[in-house]
């Protein structure tokens, strides 16, 4: 060890633990990547389940805005029960990622679901879930399954939802609230357009 | 290092009089980041302090065998190589606990704690000795994790661990569980421990 | 999101320092200044910057393509260790009063949690090469900016009556409490 020059030793040792610590992690990649992919389907399985809760299983499309769910009874049904993608976009304090559920005819909600937010908590993180309404934690992305697109979802601010395209802002939370409402809608308009330049080459 | 230093007192030092947040002010990243619950806290503790204990192994044995110039760089791919270890060990068995602390598990690569137990102590110390030194540090950090996140919990969510231990009777202080409350805490806390320090010197 | 949105994002809106507590260290320690908080932030940006480069480089053109994505960490953590390294002897050529005001905080750039974390965040959120490099300039401006409000404040606090337990570090996390609450303002902007 000590006759080789110190040039020598410095390379040799650092190859020595970059080859031990590759090893380390190659083997460790083996071993946990199938665990981590399967953790993750089945969150997506979840979210999926979620918005279009009458599917049994789906068959998933790639394009150009994303993955796109397509949900079925099984898997010899003609036609989806509904369509499910995920919508990401800015909230009021950082990124927020969203499942949502179209019905076939991609005109109507089935549902959503909020996967990730950093909102505020006590009032942004209301999209998700809110304690303090003790008769309906969940009123808030509930008030989502069935409202229809089009034009567009619109959030209101301390009034009470009159057409079936309206629902009701989270108080102290308008930003958080109409951000949902954005992000979903943008989104639904790019699945529609690439689904109708689509369209006749379906079978 | 004084090798008649007893090995009860290379542990204990880390617990308090050496602790690394309070008495050194390292690994604060990741301190103020994910102590915003409890049990975020000792998570991140125990990944930090096995990244730390499993480096001390590898540094302590490999000591004399990494020409003093190149051992920031062998310890960093070491440590480095650990902290993936940990961070793929927890997706892909607490996938709920890897998406709660999310990036900050990688930054452990760069908390300064353990670079710097290495450089003073580990490089220079055999096995035993920078395990026992390790632990202890280890355990100082997890101390004031949980401390931290057990305060802003209470404070910023009326539970602990996720038990519920306040009332309905009271009003989460949301500050706590946000940026400023966790630089407001620690800046007490560490304004206590002086004070303790000084009580103790003087009675 | 447009480029100048994502510039003033990581800046002001979601700090670096105040809002994800990267960069805390050099934070506490250097912001005793203005002068060597502002030559600190500068020096932490351009290391940022290439950083950026390099990082999106290796992941994107390296690491995916042969499928070795668990070399992430300790690929950038050994980029970031070289780049500062480089950066080290460059500035000593260039500029021998420089080096000798930023004195050891220079190597200490390595463990900036800020300078990881922004690459990793940039995997993370998917960036293209163009974000990537936007993204680290307004990460770089935002530390810049948070270390100077400090160092301005700190500057005036040595003439402050400071409690005794709360001298030194203690009363630095107040400060930064406050200043992270004021930038909390900012919350909504984009």
């Amino acid at each position: 060890m000590s006759n080789l020059s110190l040039s020598t030793r410095m390379i040799l040792v650092l190859t020595l633990i970059t080859v031990l610590s590759g090893g380390i992690l190659a083997g460790w990649d083996m071993y946990t990547k199938p665990k981590v992919a399967y953790h993750r389907l089945q969150a997506l399985k979840a979210a999926i389940g979620h918005v279009l809760p009458d599917h049994g299983m789906y068959e998933s499309q790639e394009t150009e805005t994303g993955t796109l769910y397509f949900g079925k009874t099984d898997s010899l049904a003609e036609s989806p029960v509904g369509v499910a993608f995920m919508a990401i976009g800015s909230g009021f304090q950082g990124e927020v990622r969203i499942m949502v559920g179209l019905t076939p005819d991609l005109m109507k909600l089935t549902g959503i679901k909020v996967l990730e937010q950093i909102e505020t908590p006590g009032l942004g993180t209301k999209i998700v879930v809110d304690p303090s309404n003790k008769q309906d934690p969940f009123w808030f992305p509930k008030q989502f399954e069935g409202i229809v697109v089009s034009p567009e979802i619109v959030v209101l601010k301390n009034a009470k939802p009159s057409a079936n395209n309206e629902v009701q802002g989270i108080t102290g939370a308008t930003i958080s609230s109409k951000a949902i409402a954005r992000i979903i809608n943008d989104k639904i308009k790019a699945v529609q357009k690439t689904l109708s330049s689509t369209e006749g080459r379906e079978s | 290092m004084s090798k008649t230093v007893p090995l009860k007192t290379e542990f204990i030092k880390g617990l308090w009089k050496e602790n690394p947040v309070i008495a050194s002010l390292l690994g604060l990243c990741p301190t103020l980041a994910v102590t915003n619950a409890a049990m975020n806290g000792l998570a991140m503790g125990l990944a930090t302090t096995f990244v730390l204990v499993m480096s001390s192994l590898m540094i302590s044995a490999l000591r004399k065998v990494i020409p003093h110039q190149v051992r920031i760089a062998g310890f960093i791919v070491i440590i480095a190589t650990f902290v993936t270890v940990a961070d793929r060990f927890l997706a892909a068995f607490f996938p709920e606990i890897s998406a709660t602390l999310g990036p900050y598990i990688p930054l452990i690569v760069v908390n300064c704690l353990i670079l710097g137990r290495q450089e003073a102590f580990s490089s220079r110390n055999g096995i035993g000795r920078s395990l026992v030194d390790s632990f202890g540090m280890g355990l100082g950090f997890i101390f004031v994790l949980v401390a931290l996140g057990s305060v802003r919990e209470v404070l910023g969510s009326g539970s602990i661990f996720g038990i519920t231990v306040m009332g309905d009777w009271f009003n989460p202080w949301m500050i706590m569980i946000l940026p400023p409350g966790a630089f407001l805490t620690l800046g007490l806390m560490i304004a206590l421990a002086n004070w303790y320090n000084d009580w103790r010197a003087t009675s | 999101m447009s480029y100048f949105l994502l510039f003033f994002s990581a800046a002001i809106v979601n700090n670096f320092v105040l809002s994800y507590f990267l960069g805390i260290c050099p934070f506490v320690g250097v912001s005793k200044k203005v002068s060597s908080a502002v030559s600190m932030g500068m020096a932490v940006t351009f290391v940022m910057l290439i950083t950026a480069v390099v990082t999106w480089l290796i992941y994107h053109l390296l690491l995916v393509p042969f499928e070795v994505e668990i070399l992430e960490y300790v690929s950038f953590i050994l980029v970031i260790a070289s780049l500062v390294q480089l950066v080290e002897m460059f500035i000593r050529k260039v500029s021998k009063p420089l080096y000798d005001t930023l004195g050891i905080y220079l190597p200490l750039i390595t463990t900036n949690c800020a300078i990881l974390g922004l690459a990793l965040f940039s995997v993370l959120r998917d960036y293209g090469f163009i974000e990537s490099v936007v993204f680290g300039l307004g990460a770089g401006a935002g530390f810049t900016l948070a270390l100077v409000i400090m160092a301005g404040i700190r500057e005036e606090l040595e003439l402050a009556p400071v409690p005794k337990y709360f001298q030194g570090a203690g009363i630095t996390m107040i400060v930064a409490g406050a200043l992270a609450l004021a930038f909390m303002g900012f919350a909504g902007m984009i």
